[in-house]
């Protein structure tokens, strides 16, 4: 059997994902990236072998992808993450339908894809240098928070009346803002409806840059949390679609590169 | 008891030249090494910059030097008047946090990193007297406080609108105003003769910027982008006849590259157009990135390059007067410096550039603080979506990080823009 694997190594996570000559997964593995990237992309891909009961031998194609794509030396290819995610998106959301706008939140970027009608990218805009509006925002607001990243989701749902307002635009002086909102008593469900639409706003921003076209895909880490869905939805005035594993989207696009690549170059021996 | 090692504490300017040497290094470094096989020609300038900024090698001892702290200030009368020109727009990471001690932090970088490296008054070919055109709002005031450092600077006025009458007459008694004033500090006169020279020169040197050029539409590009940079960018402070010597020799090697088929980039590397804030030694960050990320620069629309030298001068008559007209005419009328309040030839520029080179995409790059840029990106942007054009806009700094980021960008750019072709084919 041959296998086709895709890697990618972001700045929280890294995701591996491996499918099949027929683009079907058989499996993925999602670990956090730490200070040795490279290090712990080859232990986590050898972990899901392992899983997989499936021998080095039998993978054809390894396609890095994600900021730390330029680490894994072992890989056959590298391409970037937006390339890499808008190929995963239309594969995944092929039940959904035609896939025209991608939504992508990281643990340190956030970017806005769209494509044409072939599924290719046509124009992309990412997010500043700084964490507002990313993954990273979120962990460190939930921290403020005392709570965990996915109670955020359920909690949000509980607010009372419009969203508190949340300006900061960096990090780390949110904080602050945040910690002045629980000093005027205001409800931890409301702070963080609030936050959320803080990033929802942020990000709808970046995607009428790129221009807002039915057919929206999010994934990404923050696509789990149901409350931010819920806030990018209201923004946006669009339903948006979830996969079902949301992080591993970039790194099946990564594969599904793999097999095209593989195929072209046996072609053309 | 610890042994303390023996160290010698740097000067402030030492550590200044250090720091500016090392930046300088690591980007001829990497054209000389890290790139196909650049002309031989090409090493006169890999040199040149190493003996000025790594060596400190000054190379105008025996002439007037004369500032400049934009490009609208004409050559040609500095030189009729057997002074040269050295333009101060800087492009060192060291300077500009010098720069950033005396300026908001949120200025753009190209003004932070002037200012800061004439307030060190640590430089090679110290200028007698600074000539500074109030372009931009930072440009402006930058001048007013490089002359609390000690330097003689004169404004020479310059308007924001370029359309009408009133401001070509206004820049026409500016520049006259400027060369009255240049003469007299130089204590000699233009004459028909030695201003028709100079034109002549600069004339000269415009066209081989134009071989150059040509050189770069065909499909076999015999040369870097990144590499045309550093030659025009030696414009800002060479000596002149020695810019001329070494831009025909490698006009004629690269008239042999391209009879040898010898193309610098990949088969399929996308063609781009480069267009923004300008690079200037040694912040070529966003160029060496592109072409790093398997494309090739083709062309520019930048104040550091391609305005220098597109437009010739036109002259009517032959004399001092006129003369002067047509110099203030053409440094105001072919300027495409988004100060403008309108900049359609700006726009009308860059489809042109990617038309005659035949380019796939333009990248459109703002200094963070370069606010003139950073608003003509929205018509811009709109311009080319409208003529079908593929563009980027990225926001970058003279910082050495975000390379993670804006490599992303850039490859990303690439990966669309080659799927594209290959539809098309």
């Amino acid at each position: 059997m041959n296998y086709f694997v895709g890697i990618d190594i972001g700045s929280t996570a890294i995701k591996i994902t491996v499918i099949d000559e027929n683009r079907e997964i058989i499996g993925h593995r999602i670990s956090g990236s730490g200070s040795m990237f490279y290090k712990y992309a080859q232990q986590t891909l050898s972990d899901l072998l392992n899983d997989l009961s499936i021998s080095s031998e039998d993978i054809c194609y390894t396609v890095a992808t994600g900021y730390g794509r330029k680490l894994f030396k072992e890989a056959d290819e590298n391409i970037s993450e937006i390339t890499a995610n808008a190929i995963g998106a239309v594969a995944a959301a092929k039940e959904f339908g035609t896939i025209k706008t991608i939504i992508n939140i990281g643990g340190q970027d956030s970017k806005a894809i769209s494509l044409d009608d072939q599924g290719n990218v046509v124009n992309f805009a990412m997010n500043d240098r700084c964490a507002a509006g990313t993954g990273k925002f979120l962990d460190a607001c939930a921290m403020n928070l005392e709570l965990t990243v996915e109670e955020l989701g359920e909690r949000h749902f509980n607010a009372s009346g419009t969203p508190l307002s949340i300006n900061s635009t960096c990090a780390v002086f949110a904080e602050s803002e945040i910690i002045g909102l629980l000093g005027n008593s205001h409800s931890v469900e409301d702070i963080i409806s609030g936050v959320h639409y803080s990033i929802a706003k942020r990000i709808v921003k970046l995607v009428k840059r790129v221009g807002v076209k039915e057919g929206i895909y999010f994934d990404g880490g923050p696509a789990l949390n149901a409350g931010l869905v819920n806030a990018i939805e209201n923004e946006l005035g669009h339903k948006i679609f979830i996969p079902q594993n949301p992080q591993v989207t970039t790194s099946f696009g990564a594969a599904i590169m793999g097999i095209d690549s593989y195929n072209y170059q046996n072609k053309n021996l | 008891m610890h042994s303390v090692q023996e160290h010698k504490i740097e000067t402030s300017k030492e550590k200044q030249n250090r720091h500016k040497a090392m930046e300088a290094i690591k980007v001829l470094n990497t054209l000389k090494e890290e790139f196909r096989t650049p002309p031989k020609a090409m090493n006169y300038f890999y040199n040149l910059f190493e003996e000025v900024y790594c060596n400190q090698k000054p190379l105008h001892n025996d002439k007037v030097k004369v500032g400049t702290m934009c490009i609208q200030i004409p050559s040609e009368i500095i030189y009729a008047l057997d002074a040269v020109p050295i333009r101060l727009c800087n492009g060192f990471y060291t300077d500009d946090e010098i720069g950033s001690d005396l300026l908001p932090q949120k200025a753009c970088p190209l003004v932070k990193a002037s200012v800061g490296h004439l307030s060190s008054k640590n430089l090679t070919d110290k200028p007698d007297m600074i000539y500074s055109p109030t372009t931009c709002d930072q440009k402006t005031k930058a001048g007013s406080l490089i002359s609390s450092f000690g330097y003689d600077v004169v404004d020479v006025d310059f308007p924001r609108t370029k359309e009408s009458e009133i401001s070509r007459e206004f820049f026409r008694r500016s520049i006259h105003n400027f060369s009255v004033d240049l003469s007299h500090k130089m204590g000699k006169k233009l004459t028909k003769k030695n201003l028709r020279a100079s034109i002549s020169k600069i004339g000269y040197a415009q066209s081989l910027y134009h071989k150059l050029s040509e050189f770069r539409k065909n499909k076999i590009v015999p040369i870097l982008g990144n590499d045309i940079f550093l030659v025009t960018n030696a414009f800002f402070f060479d000596k002149i006849d020695n810019w001329i010597n070494a831009t025909e020799k490698l006009v004629e090697e690269l008239e042999q590259r391209v009879k040898e088929g010898l193309h610098v980039a990949g088969k399929v590397s996308p063609r781009i157009v480069y267009t923004g804030s300008p690079p200037i030694f040694p912040n070529y960050k966003i160029p060496l990135i592109i072409e790093d990320s398997d494309a090739i620069i083709v062309a520019d629309e930048t104040c550091s390059s391609n305005r220098m030298f597109n437009d010739r001068v036109a002259v009517d008559e032959w004399f001092v007067n006129d003369m002067i007209d047509s110099l203030a005419d053409k440094y105001l009328k072919a300027c495409t410096c988004p100060v403008f309040s309108k900049n359609d030839d700006r726009i009308r520029r860059i489809i042109e550039l990617v038309r005659s080179h035949n380019a796939d995409g333009v990248i459109y790059q703002a200094f963070a603080g370069c606010t003139v840029y950073e608003l003509e990106q929205r018509s811009v942007l709109e311009a080319m979506e409208k003529a079908g054009i593929s563009i980027l806009y990225l926001e970058s700094d003279y910082s050495p990080s975000q390379h993670g980021q804006l490599s992303t960008r850039v490859e990303a750019f690439m990966e669309s823009l080659k799927i594209k072709n290959r539809k098309k084919a």
